[in-house]
């Protein structure tokens, strides 16, 4: 019964505050643009307006392609449950659960990537395959952060490296949390299609990666769709924010504000880089995401140098 | 002793040399290296936060006039006719360089544990990070074909070798070090004057493409 309480309050928080994190990017965005941009709760009215439409099917394509919404808000939801949000632990934690959580968000982009093969368009297509090998560079960043998160808490339990170990760990590894941050943070940007890599806001653009894939969906589905990318925004923004702001107050009030404060940090910061730079050329991705690796490699090496 | 701000330098250096090696955009590799620089020459002030005295200052202002300003002023004056705005075809590709760059600082790390200073160190990252630095910097050498990424790939070495010489900064007297930072002005000098005259001769200064030039003309 407790377990129960506590994952649907950490669904709760997840859900209703999602989408208000991708509004206060919209948000800093238009305001770098200088543009008043849309209200903070858009993403909500739009999410409003595509749950009470219906959705439209091609003919070519199959029950794949009507199952990958579902699978993907379920799979970021199951993941939603590995991270702890602010005061509210993880409702579930086991060893070893970094690589469920890594394999989850990969059933996630399997169904996305064959929905959108199964669309039969050759555009999306050619998404797709953008999606797999930018993705799979991008994993081999994300394990090399986890391997030296894992080998500076000894655990592989996701909710404990990032967890109450890390404020010792950055007084003897500041260097290292120092770029598994940074690692991690081109991640973020990478998994959730934020501009260096790839522009949530356009579509029908040669260049785009993880929209051109949705342009199928339509009504309840895109919905389903907006609001999972939104959600994994968040758990990752969630798996970030322990590791740069490792404090830990016992009062859960105050745990509940430094979080929604960092959240609103993260956020700032995620706007100022998508406003300030421009989207890499498509060629170009790979580099900036071995960099990322190369970084979280850079950590595991200074980690193991200091023993 | 301000240990984490020389172990953030440290990291900033060594990853200011990897954005380097991955970049293709010459006047944004001059940019970072400046940054770099600049990281750099704040360092004897982190070194001795606690004492800090005329001679510290006296060499922060030094290096960071003649590193961050000066070096990166001369660059930009060199290139700045010149059609050779990016690195095309590098030896290596950007991608595997990467890869190779994280390698090579493994390397240096690992090469680092054989490695005894005279004295304590501030900080036990800088010698391994001096080390892959100048190893980075040499890898810029080796593998890209534009004359002026290459006098980049030269400054990146000094850069190490400068971090290496801070850390020994207490045995080492200080008109050492600014022997060597004229000697490195100097040579950036006429580095850029030479690329500016291959310039002139050959219209384009890719090395290996002026080298096959000249063998088509026989």
């Amino acid at each position: 019964m407790n377990i129960m309480i506590s994952i649907l309050s950490h669904w709760l928080i997840a859900l209703t505050l999602a989408p208000l994190f991708i509004g206060i990017i919209a948000k800093i965005k238009a305001f770098f643009a200088g543009k008043k941009g849309p209200s903070l709760f858009q993403p909500y009215y739009d999410l409003q307006r595509l749950f009470q439409k219906n959705s439209v099917y091609s003919r070519t394509t199959t029950w794949v392609f009507r199952c990958a919404p579902i699978v993907n808000l379920a799979a970021v939801l199951v993941l939603s449950l590995l991270v702890p949000l602010g005061p509210f632990k993880a409702p579930l934690q086991f060893p070893g659960d970094i690589f469920f959580a890594a394999y989850i968000l990969g059933l996630a982009r399997f169904f996305m990537i064959i929905a959108a093969l199964d669309t039969g368009a050759s555009f999306e297509g050619m998404g797709a395959s953008r999606e797999a090998f930018f993705s799979c560079l991008s994993e081999l960043a994300l394990f090399m952060n986890f391997i030296t998160l894992a080998l500076l808490t000894h655990s592989i339990s996701l909710s404990s490296m990032i967890g109450a170990d890390i404020p010792m760990s950055w007084k003897l590894m500041g260097p290292t949390l120092l770029l598994v941050a940074g690692s991690f943070f081109i991640v973020i940007l990478t998994e959730n299609c934020r501009i260096p890599i790839d522009d949530p806001d356009t579509h029908l653009e040669l260049t785009m990666i993880h929209e051109v894939m949705i342009l199928d969906h339509s009504g309840i589905d895109l919905g389903y769709m907006l609001y999972a990318s939104a959600l994994k925004l968040f758990v990752f923004a969630g798996i970030l924010l322990p590791i740069i702001i490792p404090i830990q107050m016992a009062n859960p009030v105050i745990d509940m504000l430094i979080f929604l404060s960092s959240m609103l940090g993260l956020s700032v910061v995620v706007g100022m880089v998508e406003s300030t730079m421009a989207r890499y050329r498509l060629n170009r991705v790979k580099n900036l995401l071995l960099i990322s690796f190369a970084l979280a490699f850079f950590g595991f090496v200074v980690k193991m140098w200091r023993g | 002793m301000m240990t984490s701000w020389v172990d953030t330098s440290c990291i900033i250096t060594v990853f200011l040399s990897l954005i380097i090696l991955s970049n293709y955009r010459v006047t944004a590799m001059i940019r970072v290296f400046a940054l770099q620089s600049f990281v750099l020459s704040l360092l004897p002030f982190f070194l001795h936060a606690s004492s800090l005295s005329g001679r510290d200052i006296f060499i922060v202002l030094v290096t960071m006039i003649l590193k961050a300003a000066l070096v990166p002023y001369i660059l930009f004056w060199a290139i700045r006719h010149v059609s050779m705005r990016s690195e095309i075809k590098p030896i290596i590709g950007f991608g595997a360089s990467i890869i190779l760059g994280a390698l090579v600082i493994a390397g240096a790390f690992w090469i680092s544990l054989s490695l005894t200073l005279p004295g304590k160190p501030a900080s036990d990252l800088i010698l391994p990070c001096s080390l892959s630095t100048v190893l980075l910097g040499f890898m810029i050498m080796v593998t890209r074909t534009r004359a002026v990424t290459q006098v980049l790939g030269y400054l990146i070495m000094e850069n190490g070798i400068f971090l290496f010489a801070v850390s020994l900064f207490d045995v080492m007297p200080v008109l050492i070090e600014i022997g060597i930072l004229l000697d490195i002005f100097v040579a950036v000098f006429i580095m850029a004057i030479v690329v500016n005259h291959i310039n002139e001769e050959f219209e384009k200064n890719m090395v290996s493409v002026s080298r096959s030039k000249m063998g088509e003309a026989f």
